[in-house]
């Protein structure tokens, strides 16, 4: 009897201690398993037409818009879907909570970078895939603007011009590209992606050059060690509109690009960290850093811009890294690396600061991103619950109307001085007088700075799993990664001072109620051997 | 100094099982609560929603234990002697005096023990259990019922888990109160603990006037037997000469119906008598089967040692209640039975010795607790009455 006690015993012991080890077991080598995706290993690269054979492309264009043409006489309808597409048009509609429907992208929204493309537009269509976006009468109706090549140059040689409205640099050999086109490839999505805000990795903070040759450490996805995945690979495109969208520019859930996509809802072995997608986005976890390579801009103060050296000219100064921390024409900066990012419940819904709404808050939030514990996705729009994302939130201090108490729309950039655009002639009043006229928009002749935030929901350089966040990250008692998450009672972060207080009390009490009873006893009975 | 069987083997079972699983949930629960680190986060809560599981295993096993041999009526909470048991605690442990409640067959707890281990099983236990499961499969939406916060379910749980923690070491400290100070322990390990011999007697009386009280409500009121069983009643219930009130001849025949078994065994160890409930306690089918043959067969050879050291003693003229033993049946089973001896004297010498046997497998506790809540209330109509 006291033997099979002890075997049941033993057996329980085992299978407690096995039931735990089953979650560190499995190796990192062995091959995850995804849905829709083709591995490396089984793709057929063969298919690709080689478009040196055709003869419409060996010939010497006489204008970018002659290689579109080109384009379009053998991919007939592909005009009339990239002028469907966001890329083309730099707007779409968005429903924004209070607002309505309103049209809104690139086109027409501030951000707290570059502040907006309205009134510079000549340098900022260096990023439109359209050639001569250079003011409002931009024909956004005439497939001969449109500029494949941007996305489906494979040569490696084509750059648009800078300043140049979204034409090709005079340098570009537009017959040779066009003989070595295909699918887009991440150099292609990355020349604008990737240099957001003017220079690399500024406003994502996790997409930059790095992602073009990186290891497995910075990103498990494109790494050339291993799948080496291109952009497309997750951003799946049919008739030129792609999924995946930017809560910079967007505030509705929908086209968005998931990791359930391939890794499905319960990617986990063990359900509890299957569970936590419920309520925790996989990012949140398997994006414990950003900017792991080069840094990005975290803070831009333009209320410093101006400042000139003595003989007049424009100062640019750099910090310990070669970023720069000041700048006359953009202001103070603040870059930095290997950031930890900030928490925040998120539904898939945002809001926006249009040009035309007033300020209301400080820091005023640019895209406000809606959320939290409570929100569990039946008093929402949303239909899932909201989740806890990674964000990147960039902290500005931009120019406001004090009057209007609304922002403003400065003219930033112009070829000429003598234009009104700030980074020409470094007056304010004019530049903003400038840029609202442009819009017709009213401007009151008194400005300030005001704080703002803009939030950056991270996404990419998605780490290797040993580097996912662990449990402790967050359940701890102190300095967790979700210290700032209080809206919600956190196992291991949180507990009730009281019933703590009492739980000690209550044991400290039997310990020593315990220790003094027992001492006592010893003492009597050791007097009563006497 | 005897030692006496009281906790049987799916008993001592679940107990360990129960501590080896709270123990496992208190190391892994206050490591999920940021008390310390050992395990990892991870493993302490894998490990404690297993053992989660293993619980609610474990107690729908002991429930069913429970109802099925009727042990849960030792968790009834009684009045009576509380005062005496914390006034013990307090002071009488203290001068040497002994446990004011005795442990029984069917009364193993001390009023104290009856109510603390009853708000375990009703209160704290099920809090533990219900929280717990709300915990872990609740808080998060799309599974139809979701809590609105995990913060009351976290309080209740925690506030469970001190309780228990300060539970367990009070309850581990209390079992340095026995005989010795492992007594406690080793009972729970091997079933058999270590008793002095008035608990002993009192445990045998306590038996008797059991077997007596059964006996007497089989006969109807006014049925000449009644007066025999009412003296001898007395005589049990003054706590003396409820063993020799046994011996008269004419009481043995009356009893022997309600399940009491009667021996008698030659000096030299060779059965000589037994009754009816005798045979049937051993599971023997005739009295020829078995007279004549030696008493060590049915007993194993560490008890027939200590068996022999009382016979010894019996034969040079005690009489002994022997408490608690273990018979081996006819077909090998075993079974529990309180055992009184007393010398047979025929003509100034001994000859023989002779006792009785009371069962106290698990089947009969839960009838005479019947039997002794329908007296009490038999009682009490009486009272009225009069």
């Amino acid at each position: 009897m006291r033997k099979q006690i002890s075997l049941i015993l033993l057996l329980a012991l085992f299978s407690l201690i096995l039931n735990a080890q089953e979650t560190t077991e499995d190796s990192v080598s062995s091959k995850i398993k995804v849905n829709n995706y083709v591995w490396k290993a089984d793709r057929d690269l063969t298919n690709q037409a080689n478009h040196s054979s055709f003869e419409i492309l060996n010939q010497e264009f006489g204008s970018a818009h002659e290689v579109t043409e080109a384009c379009l006489s053998c991919h007939t309808k592909r005009g009339e879907e990239i002028m469907a597409t966001s890329h083309w048009n730099w707007q779409r509609s968005e429903m924004l909570a209070g607002k309505g429907v309103v049209p809104l992208g690139k086109k027409n929204i501030l951000n707290n970078f570059c502040i907006g493309v309205s009134g510079s537009e000549g340098t900022c269509m260096r990023c439109h895939i359209g050639y001569g976006w250079k003011d409002k009468s931009f024909d956004f109706k005439d497939p001969k603007n449109i500029d494949c090549l941007v996305c489906h140059d494979n040569s490696g040689t084509y750059k648009k011009k800078k300043g140049g409205a979204g034409y090709p640099d005079e340098s570009v050999d537009l017959g040779f590209v066009s003989q070595n086109v295909g699918l887009p490839k991440r150099e292609n999505c990355g020349v604008c992606h990737f240099w957001g805000g003017g220079g690399n990795n500024v406003k994502h903070g996790d997409m930059e050059i790095a992602l073009l040759d990186c290891s497995r450490n910075v990103d498990v996805h494109m790494t050339v060690e291993g799948e080496d995945m291109s952009c497309v690979d997750c951003h799946k495109t049919e008739k030129h509109k792609m999924t995946g969208k930017l809560y910079a520019l967007s505030s509705e859930n929908k086209d968005r690009a998931t990791c359930a996509e391939c890794h499905t809802g319960a990617p986990h072995q063990n359900e509890t960290l299957n569970d936590h997608n419920t309520r925790v986005a996989c990012q949140t976890c398997h994006i414990p850093i950003y900017a792991k390579v080069n840094s990005t801009k975290m803070i831009w103060d333009w209320s410093t811009a101006g400042i000139l050296d003595e003989e007049g000219n424009p100062k640019h100064e750099s910090d310990a890294d070669g970023n720069h921390n000041y700048l006359s024409i953009k202001g103070n900066f603040v870059y930095n690396d290997h950031v930890i990012p900030e928490y925040y419940w998120f539904n898939g819904l945002a809001n926006h600061q249009l040009i035309t709404d007033k300020i209301d808050t400080i820091p005023l939030q640019m895209n406000t991103l809606y959320g939290s514990y409570k929100d569990k996705g039946r008093n929402q729009q949303s239909t899932e619950p909201s989740k806890i994302w990674p964000v990147k939130v960039h902290r500005g201090k931009q120019v406001y109307d004090t009057e209007n108490m609304t922002l403003i729309q400065p003219k930033l950039w112009s070829k000429n001085k003598g234009d009104s655009a700030y980074w020409m002639d470094f007056d304010w009043n004019l530049a903003n007088k400038a840029g609202m006229d442009y819009l017709n928009l009213p401007y009151s002749g008194k400005y300030d700075f005001v704080k703002t935030e803009m939030y950056w929901p991270l996404n990419h350089m998605v780490s290797p799993k040993e580097q996912a966040l662990s449990c402790k990250d967050c359940h701890t008692r102190n300095n967790g990664r979700l210290a700032s998450l209080t809206d919600f009672y956190l196992p291991g972060r949180d507990k009730n001072n009281y019933l703590d207080g009492f739980g000690i009390v209550l044991l400290a009490l039997a310990f020593f109620g315990v220790l003094i009873h027992g001492s006592i006893r010893m003492v009597v009975s050791k007097k009563n051997k006497n | 100094m005897k030692k006496v069987y009281v906790y049987k083997i799916f008993e001592r079972f679940w107990h360990w099982m129960q501590a080896l699983v709270i123990l496992v949930l208190m190391v892994t629960g206050f490591e999920i609560h940021s008390t310390y680190n050992l395990l990892g986060y991870q493993t302490a809560v894998n490990v404690h929603n297993f053992s989660a599981w293993a619980f609610l295993v474990l107690i729908v096993f002991a429930i069913f234990w429970h109802f099925t041999t009727g042990e849960w009526r030792q968790y009834i909470p009684t009045t009576k002697l509380v005062k005496a048991q914390i006034d013990y605690y307090l002071t009488g442990i203290f001068k040497g005096a002994h446990h004011p409640t005795k442990k029984l067959v069917y009364n193993k707890f001390n009023p104290l023990q009856r109510m603390i281990y009853l708000g375990l099983k009703i209160l704290v236990i099920p809090v533990q259990v219900i929280s717990g499961f709300l915990y872990l499969y609740f808080h998060y939406p799309l599974k139809g019922l979701e809590l609105d916060s995990l913060q009351t379910v976290a309080i209740f749980h925690t506030f469970g888990a001190f309780l228990l923690l300060a539970f367990v070491v009070v309850h581990v400290y209390l079992t340095t109160t026995g005989h010795k100070p492992l007594s406690a322990i080793k009972a729970m390990v091997t079933g058999w603990e270590e008793m002095d011999d008035e608990t002993i007697h009192e445990r045998m009386v306590d038996d008797i006037e059991i077997a007596l009280l059964k006996t007497k409500s089989q006969y109807k009121a006014g049925e000449g037997k009644s007066e025999i069983l009412d003296s001898a009643l007395s005589k049990a219930q003054e706590k003396v000469g409820a063993v020799s009130c046994l011996k008269d001849n004419k009481f043995r025949d009356a009893i022997a119906s309600s399940g009491v078994g009667y021996f008698c065994i030659s000096k030299d160890g060779y059965y000589r008598e037994v009754n009816d409930s005798w045979i049937n306690l051993y599971r023997y089918d005739s009295q020829e089967e078995i007279i004549g043959k030696h008493y060590r067969l049915s007993r194993t050879d560490e008890d027939f040692a200590e068996l022999e050291k009382s016979v010894a003693r019996v034969l040079k003229g005690e009489t002994i209640n022997h408490g608690e033993v273990k018979r081996i049946c006819k077909d090998g089973s075993f079974g529990y039975h309180t055992l009184t001896i007393a010398p047979v004297v025929t003509n100034g010498k001994i000859i023989a010795f002779e006792g009785f046997i009371i069962d106290t497998t698990d089947k009969l506790l839960a009838e005479k607790e019947l039997l002794k809540k329908k007296l009490r209330v038999e009682e009490k109509l009486k009272n009225k009455k009069n």
